[in-house]
């Protein structure tokens, strides 16, 4: 391998590394294990998204939805829980039922209807923003609200659920890790697996590469598309399920934000390893890189609107990365 | 929120009854022209979305009915021109009285003279529409932070690190900002150790990612003040995520229910918060209008003002929601602000 | 040939770095007379229409223009001389999104002296005098995109019309329109001799040929291969000068097959088209040959199962045989190398282990966890098999030439034992040697399958197969095993004999 060769392969985990290193000279308590689980923890919801987004980059398409998605998993299951007073476990199926019916909606507009990904996914967004609203005529839940009809909500988030927000494992130090960031890992580790090593993996990467080639080798490539978006719906509903749990209550949100960060992500993990296409590992360092980014800046007390700036420096600079350095301007 | 539908139906039903059965009710006792039900207002908005704004509106709507008001609702949904056509579509139809909610004063203010012109009484509440005439119905966010504060500085002394949760460029917040710069000035023992804030949505979720960020950079952090209501809750959570919770107190502004369910967890950080309730202010913004239309002058400032809710009082008052806090907390379920004599109070039942 | 020629060309060159494309080109065309222009592809015919046309600049030799010498820069300089070109791909010619009158007028919207408004009123105006002069019975005010393939053509054409050239070429016209549309084409480009308009026509398809010709030149290679204008015209000759045929250095030995492999009965791939019956025995090569156009690649892909055939029956080793996707195909042991490997073929993300490993991927891993040693012991058999010039299993595709590339393709499906297997234009774009080595290790390795081979060139069918059909009008028209072939009467069923020359 020549030296451009290294610097592409290597380049961001090296600019990671010495990311880490500048703040931990330069902030205070940046290094110690807590400080390390804040950052898994600050990342997990939108790396959860973004690994599921990561599907739909693989067979070549995009899911603007997710973030909607999660906000309104994250109502669904404060609605069943406090509205419908089920349990925890009702609760969960749920949302990921949602996940799953909007994804194969998703993916049946796209596959089926023709409608071009982002449109049909952008349309999907806004209609989600919509319809979480329908149920509680724009108000936030929360145990004890009032509902449309006068009565009032007296169903709670069972200690079940917040615990999905708020349990923590012992890891050599007790209560060190919450259970957000053990899901994160798992997913990582599941979808990271699924890409590489199955041959549905392997498929769906031919199916974003070349979908007649795919094709004519045997692949149902609308099958294909379709599961995509069953997983990137069912990983933002995942997503809203931490979120709720973290928030202990439905929340109006449009989940923009949360698009955005899991979306930058994906694309910074385009350029971790030169892969120059969507990787599940790749992505999760991504994510880890965001963090580190804003939990380094926050402990240094910069406004947020520079972590936006930062945020987006970043991005630019692994897009330049994947698409002019490595010279295989692919999606 | 403690003007509920149920209240709200309740209210309506006893309204409907007492009109049924006294008709001559509105003529005794009221000023023209509330002497006859069926005068025409319009209540203009820029802004519906999220609890604050229904509960304002259900006050606009409870004012109303107590006052027999017919009521236009024009909703224009953050769109400033749409707005302000929206003002020349209520003078279209002949309503005699508009309520501006919200909105910016670039686009508000011509439309506002125009009605002025046209006879009709205008009132606009939290926009500032530069017009001698128009009265502005004002939360006092100022007072808000201060209410806060004092608790603050009562709990805590005169001497602490605080942890300080802010946006520039929110109108309420830079006015509680305002307030938190005059009460570091006044205190030389109160330091802001960091700053930080987002509004990225979900905003909590936010807030508590930064939050655990700048407590694990801070550790000497004793206090937070969070004048914001969403920003409390991310706060509450990475101070709970963090174990801190016994260490760390919170002083807010805003209320809700599930704000004031987090409150009352046990040993929870989050210590009191001082707010307006939003039916309230809806409330006086129409009490506001119609003194105007009886002839009468409210003033140019209408200021409702704020109560202080601590987490002792919920727990010793059993306050569980904002029902609950309505009806016990009296100087948060009516502020006694545009109550001439002849003015009928929704509240009572 | 007549001295009255309003356009000429003279010993016409083009290169492409060191790939000459055009090997000095001699043409002539005369006013009111329709030129047919013959030609395999590569032969260098979309070259000599892209230099004419103004895209290419030449390499060398010259052109004239009613005895002025003419040489464009810009397709915009050609047009204004009079020399307008209707491309093959018609919706090039059009804006899908405009209406009639617009695309009609759309010449005039650039330009110099042009009005900078856009005078709605004068465009339909003038699209009107265009389609009257032309006959064109197309509402104006239609969107372009709602126009069937015929309609758009004839807008395209009539596009071009409007600057009343003096010479028209046009490349493949009738392509993509059915009989009855081309029919009318027919009628227009009667009407263009008429008004004395010298007509360049290229095509492949002999009906349009034998309905319009009044001349026929042939070009191979980049030459000229022969020209005819003698009444009545030799057909046959022009074809054969258009196929040629090189000298057979190693003749290969001819198998014949005692055990039926596939058989199909009465298969129908097009509407109006004669069924097709024919029998593919294990262990031999048989080449099914024909111009392009004649529905060689429907007849491999009906056998593949991404296109259902309108009638008929087939079976395999027996039992029936109806796939109804590519799935099907593989699962009952039918592979295809498809035509085109760029877009149907190569999955450019994959290197060549994962592209040779792609279609058998089940079968190359237990409980769909892949067995990644298999995989890469598989790619490096079959780099081994076939002598595919690489550093590892490792390498992109895009580092391969194109013999390479070509040789990855079959490698993919030979992996694995087939039933009937499936090449598509295997040679395209492959050089000699390449297109040795694949031919020597189908023949090599025949034993056990069925093997069927499509390709156009009929040199490729003589030095592969074993029994050679001939295809046109989406029928097989003749059958010849490669032994004792008589190529008269193979170019003849090529060139679509008199039995066969529909409207």
């Amino acid at each position: 391998m020549t030296l451009r060769d290294y610097a592409i392969r290597y380049g961001f985990i090296v600019l990671l590394l010495g990311l880490v290193a500048y703040f931990a000279i330069a902030a205070d308590g940046f290094v110690s294990p807590q400080s390390a689980v804040f950052i898994f923890q600050s990342v997990a919801i939108t790396g959860v998204l973004a690994l599921g987004v990561t599907a739909t980059l693989v067979v070549g398409g995009f899911d603007l939805s997710i973030g909607s998605v999660a906000t309104s998993a994250m109502m669904a299951a404060a609605y069943v829980m406090v509205v419908l007073e089920q349990n925890a476990l009702v609760a969960v199926i749920a949302c990921l039922l949602i996940g799953a019916l909007v994804g194969l909606i998703n993916g049946w507009l796209i596959v089926y209807m023709r409608v071009p990904d982002l449109l049909a996914t952008l349309g999907m967004m806004f209609l989600l923003v919509g319809l979480q609203r329908i149920p509680t005529e724009g108000r936030s839940i929360a145990t004890g609200m009032t509902m449309p009809d006068g009565s009032v909500a007296n169903g709670k988030f069972s200690d079940a659920f917040l615990a999905l927000g708020r349990h923590r494992f012992d890891f050599f130090i007790p209560n060190l890790i919450p259970v957000s960031v053990v899901v994160l890992l798992v997913l990582a580790l599941l979808i990271w697996f699924f890409l590489e090593y199955t041959r549905f993996g392997r498929m769906m990467y031919a199916v974003g590469s070349n979908e007649r080639a795919a094709e004519l080798a045997g692949a149902p490539v609308k099958a294909y598309k379709i599961w995509a978006y069953v997983i990137s719906g069912v990983f933002a509903s995942i997503g809203g399920i931490l979120l709720a749990a973290r928030l202990g209550r439905g929340d109006i949100a449009s989940g923009n934000n949360l698009l955005l960060d899991a979306v930058a992500a994906a694309l910074i993990g385009y350029a971790v390893l030169g892969g120059a296409k969507p990787n599940a590992f790749g992505t999760a360092v991504g994510a880890l890189f965001v963090g580190i980014l804003l939990q380094g800046l926050t402990m240094m007390n910069a406004p947020y609107y520079t972590q936006d700036f930062v945020k987006g420096v970043v991005l630019v600079v692994a897009l330049v990365f994947t698409f002019a350095l490595s010279g295989r301007g692919r999606r | 929120m403690n003007i509920t539908r149920r209240l709200l139906g309740k209210v309506a039903l006893g309204l409907a009854g007492a009109t049924m059965l006294m008709p001559g009710a509105f003529a005794a006792d009221k000023p023209a022209p509330f002497d006859k039900p069926g005068v025409k207002i319009a209540l203009v908005r820029y802004l519906s979305t999220g609890d604050f704004f229904q509960a304002y509106l259900s006050g606009v709507e409870a004012q109303s009915k107590a006052l027999g008001i017919d009521l236009r609702v024009l909703d224009s949904r953050q769109d400033a021109a749409l707005q302000s056509d929206m003002v020349d579509q209520a003078i279209a139809l002949g309503v005699q009285g508009i309520i501006i909610q919200h909105g910016l004063t670039e686009s508000m203010k011509d439309a506002a003279q125009r009605a002025v012109d046209a006879g009709i009484k205008v009132v606009a509440f939290d926009v500032n529409v530069e017009n001698p005439k128009i009265p502005q119905i004002e939360q006092s966010d100022k007072d808000l932070a201060r209410l806060a504060l004092e608790q603050a500085v009562k709990d805590n002394g005169e001497s602490w690190n605080a942890g300080y949760v802010y946006v520039a460029g929110i109108a309420p917040l830079d006015r509680r900002n305002e307030t938190w710069v005059d009460v570091k000035k006044k205190y030389a023992g109160i330091k802001e150790v960091a700053m930080f804030g987002t509004l990225d949505n979900p905003i909590a979720n936010s807030v508590a990612n930064q939050a655990r960020s700048v407590l694990s950079a801070h550790p000497d952090i004793n206090v937070m003040f969070a004048p914001y209501d969403e920003f409390a809750k991310g706060v509450k959570i990475a101070v709970d995520e963090a174990g801190l919770n016994k260490k760390i107190k919170i002083y807010s502004a805003d209320i809700s229910t599930s704000d004031i369910a987090a409150m009352r967890e046990p040993d929870s950080a989050w210590a009191a918060t001082a707010a307006t309730n939003p039916a309230v202010v809806g409330q006086v913004s129409v009490r506001a209008l119609a003194q105007l239309l009886a002839g009468e002058d409210p003033g140019h400032n209408v200021i409702v003002p704020p109560t202080l809710i601590t987490q002792k009082e919920l727990i010793d008052k059993d306050i569980k929601n904002m029902e609950d806090l309505s009806a016990k907390l009296p100087q948060f379920a009516h502020a006694d602000v545009a109550m001439p004599a002849w003015m009928p109070n929704p509240n009572a039942k | 040939m007549v001295g009255n020629a309003v356009f000429r060309v003279e010993g016409l060159r083009k290169s492409f770095g060191r790939n000459e494309v055009l090997g000095g080109i001699s043409l002539e065309l005369h006013s009111g007379e329709v030129t047919v222009l013959m030609g395999a592809n590569g032969a260098g015919k979309s070259t000599l229409v892209k230099i004419v046309s103004g895209v290419y600049e030449r390499g060398g030799g010259t052109m004239t223009l009613a005895g002025q010498d003419f040489a464009p820069n810009t397709p915009a300089e050609a047009i204004r001389a009079g020399v307008v070109t209707v491309h093959q791909n018609i919706n090039d010619g059009v804006v899908a999104d405009l209406d009639v009158a617009t695309n009609l007028t759309l010449d005039r919207l650039s330009g110099r002296g042009v009005p900078t408004l856009f005078n709605p009123a004068r465009v339909r105006r003038e699209a009107k005098a265009v389609a009257d002069r032309m006959g064109l019975a197309i509402d104006l005010k239609a969107r372009v995109s709602d126009l069937s393939l015929a309609d758009r053509q004839m807008v395209a054409i009539a596009r071009a019309l409007a600057h009343q050239p003096k010479v028209l070429i046009l490349d493949e016209p009738t392509s993509s329109l059915s009989s009855v549309e081309a029919d009318r084409l027919f009628a227009l480009v009667d009407r263009l001799r008429e008004q004395g308009v010298a007509i360049l026509y290229i095509s492949h398809r002999m009906s349009d040929i034998r309905r319009l010709a009044d001349r026929i030149v042939s070009m191979r290679d980049g030459v000229v291969s022969g020209a005819f204008d003698a009444k009545p015209l030799d057909y046959e000759g022009a074809v054969n000068a258009m196929l040629g045929r090189k000298v057979h250095l190693d003749r290969i030995v001819v198998r014949s097959s005692a055990k039926a492999v596939l058989t199909v009965d009465g298969l129908r791939i097009a509407q109006g088209a004669r069924p097709i019956s024919l029998t593919l025995g294990d262990g031999e090569i048989v080449a099914v040959t024909g111009l392009v156009g004649v529905g060689k690649t429907a007849l491999a892909e009906t056998l593949f199962g991404v296109r259902r055939p309108l009638a008929g029956a087939m079976t395999m080793n027996g039992k029936p045989y109806a796939p109804r996707s590519a799935g099907d195909a593989i699962a009952a042991g039918v592979f295809l190398v498809a035509k085109d490997r760029a877009t149907s073929g190569i999955v450019g993300g994959f290197n060549i282990e994962r592209n040779v490993s792609l279609p058998f991927l089940r079968r190359m891993s237990s409980l769909s966890v892949l067995k990644r040693r298999l995989e890469r012991a598989t790619a490096r058999r079959q780099i081994e098999e076939l002598g595919i010039v690489c550093r590892s299993e490792k390498d992109e595709m895009s580092a391969l030439s194109g013999g390479n590339q070509q040789k990855v393709m079959v490698a993919r499906w030979m992996a694995q034992s087939a039933a009937l297997f499936i090449l598509d234009e295997p040679f395209q774009g492959v050089d000699i040697s390449a297109r040795r080595d694949i031919a020597a290790k189908l023949r090599a390795s025949a034993n056990g399958r069925a093997t069927l081979v499509f390709v156009t060139e009929l040199d490729e069918a003589l030095e592969t197969a074993d029994r050679i059909l001939v295809m046109s009008e989406h029928t097989i028209v003749g059958e010849h095993r490669n032994a004792d072939i008589d190529l008269d009467r193979l170019l003849a069923e090529v060139a679509g004999g008199p039995l066969h020359s529909a409207a």
